[in-house]
């Protein structure tokens, strides 16, 4: 292709995208997402800019990576430290506007008019009716739908009126309603004067009120059915009634919760609810423990075979390292559900062997202490090859003619090892056991596939397990209770995510020099 | 038609993370006539690379000038101002074989297919290369991959060809056979050559002209036997000659009615009468700091007339080279070296006396370090 | 004692110590074959599939080939699968290439960049990359969903309980990539790409045309690299795909081993099939990998 010709393709690409980019943006505007939709819009001036100016031209590589990055790495780390200072979960899951709107929408069957009506079907598929009312003692009056499908319930307030036909079929017996009432009952009709009605029974339907009366100034809501009136209490997230009366004391929640900033509550609850403070500090020390412990017994493990295999005359040493290699091949989330089985303590091929033999049966899963050497001999397992390479990385490095001088100088292999080769590979392999405690700080896979972090601790305030280390313990919080606890898990996401970046950085300096 | 015109040119490297700004080259002016052999030469870092590979437009120009052909360059592409380049390590693509490399450029271009071959296989005759055309450079020795990177400079058919220390990767032998076939090309071709290097037997064998080269800054520009017999200043003196050039500090006084030059050192200093046209230089700077330069070949065993002045001295070492013998003599605050043409074995501590060849030796202001005439 | 006799003792030690290490190790493996083939759910009676025990119920189901059994009634019935496990396998190969391959392409980009170009905030952005990036991004979920939510309602071929969705959610993990493939760069020579300038490439021709062949092995160990890790991810699809027919591998695998349906067998075949050919894909690069997983990784 002729220079141009790319140049060309390349401006329409470019201009392709980015209208395609403004469009995306003008539909999340009108979709009522403003704020994302500016940010397309900014993203995609960004890209307009980097494409087509020559100085910006270091940037085109950049810019999609560091896209990739801020959009799933950097909003998610942000939103999580934002969700941290708010009480989000599933009883405050609503934002305030939707709950002003439950408010709003809530209604009551108000009085004892009562519309008699008739259902007529029309045809179609899926097929449509036409719903004819009455008022109360006067037949003659007659308001009809136009034809409307039932399933699904429309959305929006029927109109009712009184010049729509209606239909010259008879109307549905009563058996054949009674099918369709849960359909009705989800439908409600609007009459000419605005009255809303709901079905109320298999021959009437009843007029409907809105059951708040909204206060703008300050966003309360009073009942008009017994006066009762509800605040909105921002430092909770609730509605909470405004006096005492005889329903309700004053500063009795009331109606569903929504999300609001409460400070940093979250993270002075994990010093100060002793429901929370008790398993926090106990998860944190295990994980801690967990972590120095897989990679000090795995590093063990890994390097005796490292060192062991660096023996030239021992012969089938490539086999050796390739079958040793295995467990590191295999995809981690086969290996431990492998474990999950194998441990299981009525079923597993373990305990069968173990009670063949010395007439036990272990339990693996229900006794802490057993669940979390369990975790150790899985993880060293796991864990062991991938330190086995580095190690004979690391030692192919070192010279052989260190080793000669020292066996001339009368040194053996112990000696070696610990005056020669340890001393120079530790420079090197310390970085790469840092990223491990890391690694192993936040090992999500194992404990949960393997224990899921059980069993669980009594007493605790939220789920916390024994053997749950700081991220399993936040994934089930968020996403494994029933009460979702998203502000507070993010608290504690937040602070683990401060010791890993801390270590990160700190491992980062320590390699410069 | 390839000429090089440079003009007050400065180098700036940008301050980067922890790094200060670097002045690389500072302010220099350097003519290149058409078809001239023109070597850079400079001990390390004195900026060399940075002012070839701002003629090549690998590097931005911070200030000044570079005209190739009488028409400023500042802002064209490295392909666009007619120039090829040779790296010190080659820089062959190690995915193509040896055609496509020396083709890389000419397809780039969109040059006809048998125009390509054509100038491709003339390169490659030119090299010796027409049997290896199909190999990938890994398969190749070092001064093939050498010749691979020339051809593909002169497949360009460049009005100018930049060399960077082309040679220092290969052996000795395998250098010094390169360096004659580098300037036989030159012959044939009689192109604008510049070529970098920190070997000075390079640069006194290959250049035209040599363009001395210190702190970013020219110290001298003059064609090889000039540089060697006038240097114009200290470092280009003491640069240039190997041995180098024995260089004494001291002072002229005047002794008994005579000029004489008198080493600073604390004992056996050298003394020497001057006399002729070195008297006459040295008697405008009398009682000033001075540096007397005498090179080891002015340094003979054996008194040759009036115009040589004896100098006793002891031996310290002895290099024998074959048919002379490098002498270092120690005397006065330092060791001089002298080239002497013997067979004769030196001892360890044997007294000698030396004859120097005064007439030949160049007086340097010691504050200035320039030559005083 | 002879030095010679003491040596060939301890080398038969070693190699004692060694086979009864890798016994050790490699019955797990061993074991989920057998039970693969065995008889029924449970570890009743004999270990190995011999004889009576001996069964293909268990592949038959994996593979989605109708079969035989006794059912409740002890009456023999035809049991076909419920569960699709070779599209999950199947899954699981989409999103893990697709991933990967598009993790090449926006970690190659950066790192080159980061490797050949001088720019403000370089430095910074790069460590920046290398600390944040140490955020789990389980910990994340609650925000990746919301995120997937709101594209899903924009571009529903992206939102929640899609492939594509998933995929979005794993090209945020590129910086470790940016580092081993700029680790790599950084070991060629730049006066190659700078000669192909002279020759008159521009520089994503240069990129292009020559870095790229020759960096063909690293892009190789990032491809296996990220290929293989998110084969295994499992919180962030187990999330993100809500039904059956959606999941990967490693969010239906673990379906199988749910205490109130055990089916201990059915799993092990599953393990097998899906664990052999990545398996055999890591040991066939691992003289790739381990150069990449000790050098290049980490340095700068
Ligand atoms: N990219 C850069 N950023 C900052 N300083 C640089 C850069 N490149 C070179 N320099 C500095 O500029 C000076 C001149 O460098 P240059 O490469 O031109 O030296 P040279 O004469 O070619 O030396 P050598 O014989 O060792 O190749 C050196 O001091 C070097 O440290
Ligand atoms: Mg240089």
């Amino acid at each position: 292709m002729p220079p141009a010709a790319v140049r060309i393709l390349y401006h329409t690409i470019v201009a392709g995208l980015v209208v395609a980019a403004l469009f995306l943006s003008a539909r999340l505007y009108l979709g009522g997402e403003p704020l994302v939709g500016a940010g397309v819009l900014l993203v995609a001036g960004l890209a307009a800019v980097t494409y087509l100016r020559a100085k910006a031209y270091t940037w085109r590589y950049l810019f999609p990576g560091l896209l990739g990055f801020a959009v799933f790495v950097l909003f998610p780390l942000g939103y999580t430290v934002y969700v941290s200072f708010t009480n989000y979960s599933s009883a405050n899951l609503l934002r305030f506007p939707q709950v002003v709107r439950y408010f709003e929408t809530e209604t009551y069957l108000a009085g004892d008019t009562r519309y008699s009506f008739a259902l007529h079907r029309v045809g179609g598929e899926p097929a449509t009716y036409v719903i004819a009312l009455s008022p109360p003692g006067d037949e003659s009056i007659r308001y009809a739908t136009t034809p409307v499908a039932l399933d699904p319930p429309p959305a929006e307030p029927v109109p009712v009126a009184a010049d729509n036909p209606v239909p010259d079929s008879p109307p549905l017996a009563l058996r054949e309603v009674i099918p369709l009432r849960g359909l009705l009952q989800a439908l409600s009709l609007e009459l000419p004067d605005e009255t809303l009605l709901t079905n109320t029974g298999l021959r009437e339907f009843g007029p409907r009120l809105p059951l708040w009366r909204h206060n703008p100034e300050d966003d309360s809501f009073t009942n008009v059915q017994n006066g009762a009136r509800i605040v909105p209490d921002h430092s909770i997230g609730r509605f909470v009634h405004a006096t005492d009366s005889e329903i309700a004391a004053a500063g009795t929640p009331y109606g569903p919760g929504f999300r609001t900033f409460i400070g940093i509550s979250n993270y002075t609850r994990v010093f100060t609810d002793k429901g929370i403070q008790g398993p926090f500090i106990r998860i944190f020390i295990w994980t801690i423990v967990f972590a120095l412990g897989s990679v000090a017994l795995s590093l063990a493990v890994g390097m005796t075979l490292a060192v062991l295999l660096e023996w030239k005359q021992l012969h089938g040493r490539k086999l050796y390292r390739t079958l040793l290699v295995l467990p590191y091949a295999v995809p981690a989330f086969i290996s431990i559900l492998i474990f999950k089985g194998l441990f299981n303590q009525n079923f597993g091929e373990i305990n069968l062997l173990l009670n063949a033999l010395f007439g036990i049966r272990p339990e693996w899963f229900a006794d802490p202490l057993l669940a979390k050497v369990m975790i150790l001999i899985v993880n060293t397992w796991l864990g062991f090859p991938y330190m086995m390479i580095v190690c004979t990385g690391i030692l192919q490095s070192v010279p052989d003619t260190i080793y000669e001088a020292s066996a001339i100088d009368g040194s053996n292999a112990l000696h070696d090892f610990f005056k020669l080769t340890l001393p120079l590979i530790w420079q090197p392999l310390f970085p790469l056991l840092v990223a491990s405690f890391a690694f192993n700080f936040n090992n999500f896979l194992l404990i949960y596939l393997l224990t899921g972090g059980g069993p669980d601790m009594v007493g605790a305030a939220t789920v916390a397990g024994q053997t749950d280390i700081l991220v399993s313990y936040t994934f089930r919080i968020a996403f494994r209770d029933t009460a979702q606890n998203f502000g507070y898990a993010s608290a504690i996401a937040t602070i683990i995510f401060v010791i890993v970046a801390l270590l990160a950085w700190w491992n980062l300096k320590h390699q410069k020099t | 038609m390839g000429s090089v015109s440079i003009q007050s040119l400065d180098k700036i490297y940008p301050a980067a993370g922890k790094n200060p700004a670097f002045h690389a080259v500072k302010g220099i002016d350097l003519e290149i006539q058409d078809g001239e052999f023109m070597v850079l030469v400079g001990p390390s870092g004195c900026g060399k690379s940075t002012t070839l590979r701002m003629i090549a437009g690998l590097e931005d120009i911070s200030g000044g000038t570079i005209s190739i052909d009488r028409s400023t360059v500042n802002d064209l592409l490295p392909k666009d101002r007619g120039i090829a380049m040779v790296f010190q390590n080659y820089a062959l693509y190690p995915h193509m074989n040896l055609f496509e490399n020396m083709a890389f450029g000419l397809k780039l271009a969109r040059t006809p297919k048998e125009e390509v071959m054509r100038r491709v296989t003339d390169a490659a005759r030119i090299l010796g290369l027409e049997q290896i055309l199909d190999r990938k450079p890994a398969a190749l020795s070092g001064g093939q991959r050498q010749r691979v990177a020339v051809g593909r400079a002169i497949v360009r058919d460049p009005k100018v060809f930049l060399f960077d220390e082309p040679l220092s990767n290969l052996d000795a032998k395998m250098r010094v056979s390169m360096r004659s076939e580098i300037s036989k090309l030159h012959s044939r071709l009689k192109t604008t050559m510049i070529y970098v290097t920190h070997d000075q037997v390079e640069a006194m064998t290959m250049g035209d002209r040599i363009c001395v080269m210190k702190d970013g800054r020219i110290m001298q520009v003059a064609d090889p036997l000039t540089l060697y017999h006038q240097p114009e200043n200290l470092f280009v003196a003491s640069f240039i000659g190997s041995p180098p050039m024995n260089l004494l500090r001291g002072r002229v006084e005047r002794r008994e009615g005579r000029l004489v030059f008198v080493e600073a050192a604390e004992s056996d200093a050298v003394f020497v009468p001057l006399a002729g046209a070195l008297a006459q230089r040295a008697e405008k700077n009398l009682g000033h700091e001075v540096v007397l330069g005498l090179r080891p070949e002015a340094i003979y065993d054996e008194a040759r007339g009036a115009d040589t002045t004896p100098l006793r001295a002891r031996v310290e070492l002895s290099e024998l080279m074959g048919s002379e013998t490098n002498v270092y003599l120690k005397t006065g605050a330092g060791t001089v070296i002298a080239r002497l043409h013997t067979e004769r074995r030196f001892a360890v501590g044997e007294e000698l006396v030396v004859y120097l060849a005064l007439a030949k030796a160049h007086l340097f202001d010691a504050k200035t370090e320039r030559v005083i005439r | 004692m002879k030095a010679s006799t003491i040596r060939r003792l301890k080398l038969t030690l070693a190699h004692v110590f060694l086979v009864g290490f890798l016994v050790l190790t490699l019955t797990p493996f061993l074991m989920i074959i057998a039970i693969s083939f065995r008889r029924g759910d449970l570890a009743i009676g004999a270990l190995v599939p011999v004889g009576d025990n001996f069964s293909l119920e268990h592949w038959k189901y994996v593979l989605g080939i109708p079969y035989e059994a006794p059912g409740a009634d002890g009456q023999p019935r035809i049991i076909r699968a419920t569960t699709p496990v070779l599209l999950w396998f199947w899954n699981s190969l989409k999103v893990a290439t697709v991933a990967s391959a598009c993790i090449i392409l926006l970690s190659g980009t950066a790192a080159y960049a980061f490797a050949r170009m001088r720019f403000a905030l370089r430095g910074l952005l790069l460590k920046s990359l290398l600390v944040l990036q140490v955020f789990p991004m389980v910990l994340a979920l609650v925000a990746l969903y919301a995120l997937l939510q709101l594209i899903g309602d924009f571009l529903p071929p992206f939102g929640l309980n899609t492939h594509p969705g998933l995929i979005l959610t794993y090209l945020g993990g590129i910086a470790i990539y940016i580092w081993m493939i700029k680790g790599y760069f950084d070991t060629i020579p730049v006066s190659i790409e700078e000669s192909a300038k002279i020759d008159g490439a521009t520089h994503f021709q240069a990129f292009v045309r020559i870095l790229l062949p020759m960096s063909a092995p690293i892009f190789a160990v990032v491809f296996i690299l990220s290929f293989i890790s998110h084969i295994s991810e499992y919180p962030i699809a187990s999330v993100v795909l809500q039904t059956e027919r959606q999941w990967t591998l490693a969010v239906g695998a673990q379906s199988f081993l749910y205490e109130q349906n055990y089916l201990w067998g059915k799993f092990a075949a599953t393990a097998v099939l899906s664990g052999l050919p990545i398996t055999a894909l890591f040991l066939a690069c691992q003289r790739f990998l381990i150069s990449g997983l000790t050098s290049g990784g980490v340095k700068e």
